[in-house]
């Protein structure tokens, strides 16, 4: 790694550079990263996809008979979503391979603040949480779904998507922070996965029963799922944008403090 | 461990039936217990199906509403998503199995197998029998949470008794099918890389949702598709009275597929062997 470009940039051009400098050249080699290996990066852009047709496919009765037109319309915010999540964790990965392999150290005795050992992954998360998402978009215009939102329906799809995908990416670093191992990457997921499916993912609050009705009411998922899927099924409104919004500035605040606290515990 | 050489009795001759039985049930014991001895690797085969089936009854319990899916399919939607779980666990299970097999080629355990006086049949059958007798385990598990769930089973004991049976057919089948992979391969890599292939055959039958409210092509792939007829059958035991569809679905399909994918991993294993 000593003679890679990027890395003696960073060692010879620190003293001098300013934090977004540096930030970009992270996200940089995070981005070459998934051009080297794709092959860790096309499962996070095929399963949103397979399930998105899969949900729609067998589940599609389930939410069309409650009086949603078209089964997409549904699943398209949700496997977004899903997609956006689990391409940033993506980003946690080579954390934990440049920790194996001491690049990050290296980083670490570089002249930079702190924060910007965070927010370079999060950045990196932004941009590899967009394909996914543009991805799932796609498939769903092809199907037929339906945006009577208007453009504001892929903005707050847009905002629902990085939101979370912002989330998951602090959350696992602050946890592969603290365990340096993969196993923080694949706790991280299973978190997404139980969070993402204990709310309103298959059908509406009103269509629950019992245990997961009371657990999807104070799921924080639930209001981000209605702010990304409102646009789908009607017009974009404060009221049904409001909590969702609420939810990800909170969510993002906790996980980046996580993500913070962690750095600081790593250097310890 | 060495099993050929810590039981003297096992090398007096190993090319008969009972040294095959023998050394089958050697290797069984050790393929349950290593399984047993990893919860980290045999847990998430017991919590997904149950968090999936968990999920589906309280997402969709409205379709009990409807008087076909009553009269026809279950009589709750916790009925009908006992048998996806139990497929699901199967397959989990199998996948992990055959993973075990390819980790014993990577470590070099297996050709140390080759080298003992054993039976080289044993090696495959022990490792199919031991992924059987953890799938009976974990099909009675399951059946037993989803009675205290409130579920019911139709046909009693019997039905009971077909499910687990059909469990431990179906991961012979699958474990069969992945074993001859995992030989032909030597790699747990190639063999955890099939899983998405069986995800996206589990997903595209009417393991999690009935084929009758399904339409367009999706409908025709999940008619096609054999897990479709194999769960079936599996929930003909717990919503229906008994009767022979149910065993020719759920019993004889998977032992047809059983039949060939044995041939097929002993294949793998006798190219490997003629290999070496």
């Amino acid at each position: 790694m000593s003679s890679s470009p990027i890395s003696s940039s960073i060692e010879t051009g620190l003293h001098a550079a300013q934090p977004m400098d540096v930030i970009k050249v992270l996200v940089q080699r995070s981005m070459m990263r998934v051009r080297r290996m794709p092959s860790a990066f096309i499962p996070s852009l095929i399963m949103p996809v397979f399930q998105l047709i899969a949900f729609s496919g067998a589940f599609g009765f389930a939410v069309t008979s409650l009086g949603i037109k078209n089964a997409l319309d549904w699943y398209v915010p949700l496997n977004a979503i899903q997609g956006a999540s689990f391409g940033a964790v993506g980003v946690s990965f080579g954390l934990i391979n440049d920790m194996q392999t001491g690049f990050f150290d290296r980083i670490l005795l570089a002249p930079t603040r702190r924060w910007v050992m965070v927010a370079a992954p999060l950045a990196a998360a932004i941009v590899r949480c967009i394909v996914p998402v543009a991805f799932v978009i796609i498939v769903g215009f092809l199907g037929g779904m339906n945006t009577p939102g208007g453009l504001l329906t892929l903005v707050c799809l847009a905002i629902s998507a990085i939101g979370i995908g912002l989330v998951s990416c602090a959350f696992a670093l602050g946890l592969t922070f603290r365990l340096q191992n993969l196993g923080a990457a694949t706790l991280t997921q299973f978190g997404i996965f139980f969070t993402i499916f204990l709310s309103t993912s298959q059908v509406p609050i009103s269509a629950m029963t019992g245990w997961l009705r009371s657990v999807a009411r104070i799921n924080p998922m639930t209001n981000v799922l209605r702010l990304a899927r409102q646009g789908f099924l009607g017009d974009v409104t404060w009221e049904g944008s409001w909590g969702g919004l609420l939810a990800i500035a909170v969510l993002v605040l906790l996980s980046c403090w996580y993500a913070m606290t962690g750095i600081k515990k790593f250097d310890q | 461990m060495n099993i050929a050489f810590t039981d003297p009795h096992l090398m007096k001759s190993p090319r008969s039936l009972r040294s095959l039985f023998q050394h089958s049930f050697v290797l069984t014991k050790r393929s349950v217990l290593g399984r047993l001895r990893q919860p980290a690797i045999i847990a998430p085969s017991f919590i997904f199906p149950l968090f999936f089936a968990a999920l589906g009854s309280a997402s969709f319990h409205k379709l009990a509403e409807d008087p076909y899916f009553t009269k026809n399919i279950a009589a709750s939607f916790l009925n009908y998503a006992i048998a996806g779980a139990v497929l699901q666990g199967v397959l989990f299970a199998s996948t992990s199995a055959a993973a075990d097999l390819a980790i014993d080629i990577e470590q070099g355990f297996f050709e140390r197998l080759l080298a003992s006086p054993i039976s080289r049949t044993s090696i495959v059958l022990g490792r199919l029998a031991g992924s059987m007798v953890v799938a009976m385990f974990q099909v009675t598990i399951f059946l037993m949470i989803f009675i205290a769930a409130g579920a019911r089973i139709k046909s009693g004991p019997f039905g009971f008794l077909g499910l687990v049976i059909g469990g431990a057919l179906l991961s012979l089948a699958m474990s069969a099918i992945m074993a001859g992979l995992a030989i032909k391969s030597g790699s747990s890599e190639v063999v955890q890389s099939t899983f998405p292939l069986l995800f996206v055959l589990m997903f595209l039958s009417s393991a999690f949702f009935p084929r009758h409210y399904m339409s367009g092509w999706y409908r025709t792939v999940a008619d096609w598709n054999p897990i479709s007829h194999i769960v079936e059958g599996f929930q003909g035991f717990i919503n229906q009275e008994l009767d022979f569809s149910q065993f020719a679905k759920a019993w004889l399909l998977p032992l047809a597929v059983a039949i060939v994918s044995i041939f097929f991993a002993l294949r793998s294993l006798s190219k490997r062997l003629a290999a070496s």
